[in-house]
Parts: C-alpha cells; structure tokens; sequence
C-alpha cells in the first residue's frame, strides 16, 4: 500500500442508497478541479465505489490545492445497473475548498427520486 | 371573479409587463428554502437549461430570480415543456454573499430527466451553508 494510500485521500466520499438501506457499492464516480484560468474541468482521477460505498485514495495531499472541486457521481448507471430507472441522470456537487490543511467529506444520500450532501470532515 | 383573475390581480399591480403565460401554471415548479435559516430562499438567481440530446449542448431556456417565497411562478410554459433532460442551476454561492455569508457550494445543478411531459414536476432545493437535498415532488 503507497503512502499516499496510507495518509488517506484529504477529499472522501461516501455513496449510500436510501432507497434500498445499503451502501451503494460499484458506483462509477469522477473527481475534477476547475482551471480557473482557462474555466474548464481537469479530470483527476475516475473511480467505482467499494462494496461500503466508498473510494478510499481519490486525491493524493500533493495533488490537493485550494480550488473549485467536482464530484460527479454516475447514478442514472448505478440505478440502471439495479434494473430500476431515476429521476436524476447523475449528480454533481461542486465545493470550494479555501483551506487545503483540512480534510474535506462528500457524502452522497441517494434515492431514485431525492439526494442530499453535506460538508463532513 | 375567478380564481385566475383574482390571482392575476395581486400579479398584475405588482408588475404590469407580466403576461398571462407567465402566471398560468408551469408544469416544472421550484422553492428555495434556506433551512440554516429557516425562511424561503428568497432573491436567488436560478436558470433553467435542455440538453440537446444531437449536439449535447445545454441550451438555456429561462433565467429568474426567486420571489420571497423562495419560487418562480411561470419558469415555462406546457408547450415548451417537452421530454428530454434538463438542468436547473441555483446561484447558491451569490446567495450567501449576498446574506454576508460563505458556502461551501458555489452553486448547485440539479440534472433530471422528464419522461412525461404531462405530468408536474417539482425540484425543490433545501438549502444551507454546508449542506443541501433535493427530491423529485409534484
């Protein structure tokens, strides 16, 4: 296991399903930072939740800096993947980070017809 | 006098450029709460977007402020209102400036899809500093 693996990733996540009482595991998400210069997204990396819904290693410390995030989570494919449709073809949450010193929770609560999110630590 | 004309009424002497389109009920609605707070979002710059499904651009439809309800009355009229998916953006980051407050959200996109463009959809959007939820009403 890298270091980078081992300090943890200083942006986390956590997909849970509230429609069905689970963690929602094998859900495909990608992470990205906005160029303000050029105001486009860089992608970061792309990863499927684990089995507790979660993606240990998404940004390494190095590769945190204050910014503008993204954190698009492939729902429309995971409900699919389930034999069930959704109101939402995905989510984005998109959060400024000011203070790269801090470690930053983006949990997402997700139905087929409702999400929520909040800032965790 | 009818219901309408006794609520276009109260709209009218509010603003006599709206036109009858507007206040007639739009099949896709919205309220802003602002739940740190416990009042309506009130005075939030929101736009709604269609995906063009051939160039996959959004293409913007409307954009609005919400009244001190924390709603848009009129965001688009039945006809406009077809199948296809959209996006709704709330200006949360400007709201909260505008409150003298940070966010952790600089602004928040909705993305959903209407199946049935004759049925009525509600995107609501409870809202604090660090934290929001949205859901699929009627």
């Amino acid at each position: 296991m890298g270091s980078s693996v081992k300090s943890g990733s200083p942006i986390t996540t956590h997909v849970l399903n509230t429609g069905d009482g689970v963690p929602a595991a094998r859900m495909a998400l990608s992470l990205h930072r906005l160029d303000p210069s050029m105001a486009i997204w860089n992608l970061i990396t792309t990863e499927n939740t684990n089995e507790d819904g979660r993606c240990p290693g998404l940004i390494t410390s190095d590769g945190f800096v204050p910014g503008m995030y993204k954190i698009r989570f492939e729902t429309g494919q995971y409900w699919e993947s389930l034999g069930k449709s959704s109101f939402y073809p995905y989510v984005e949450i998109v959060f400024t980070i000011s203070d790269a010193d801090q470690s930053c929770h983006v949990p997402l609560l997700v139905s087929r017809y409702s999400y929520s999110t909040y800032r965790g630590s | 006098m009818n219901r309408l004309e006794h609520i276009r009424g109260h709209i009218v002497s509010a603003d006599k450029n709206m036109n009858i389109a507007a206040i007639l009920p739009s099949p896709l609605t919205t309220h802003v709460l602002n739940i740190d707070h416990g009042v309506p979002g009130a005075n939030m710059t929101i736009s709604l977007h269609h995906l063009n499904p051939i160039s996959s651009e959004w293409n913007l439809l409307t954009t609005r402020i919400t009244n001190d309800d924390g709603r848009c009355p009129g965001l688009i009229s039945k006809e406009s209102f077809i199948a296809g998916v959209y996006k709704m953006h709330f200006e949360t980051g400007k709201y909260w400036d505008a409150l003298g407050e940070t966010c952790f959200y600089p602004y928040v996109e909705v993305v959903f899809t209407i199946t049935d463009p004759l049925q009525k959809y509600h995107v609501p959007l409870l809202l604090s500093r660090f934290s929001y939820s949205t859901y699929r009403g009627s």
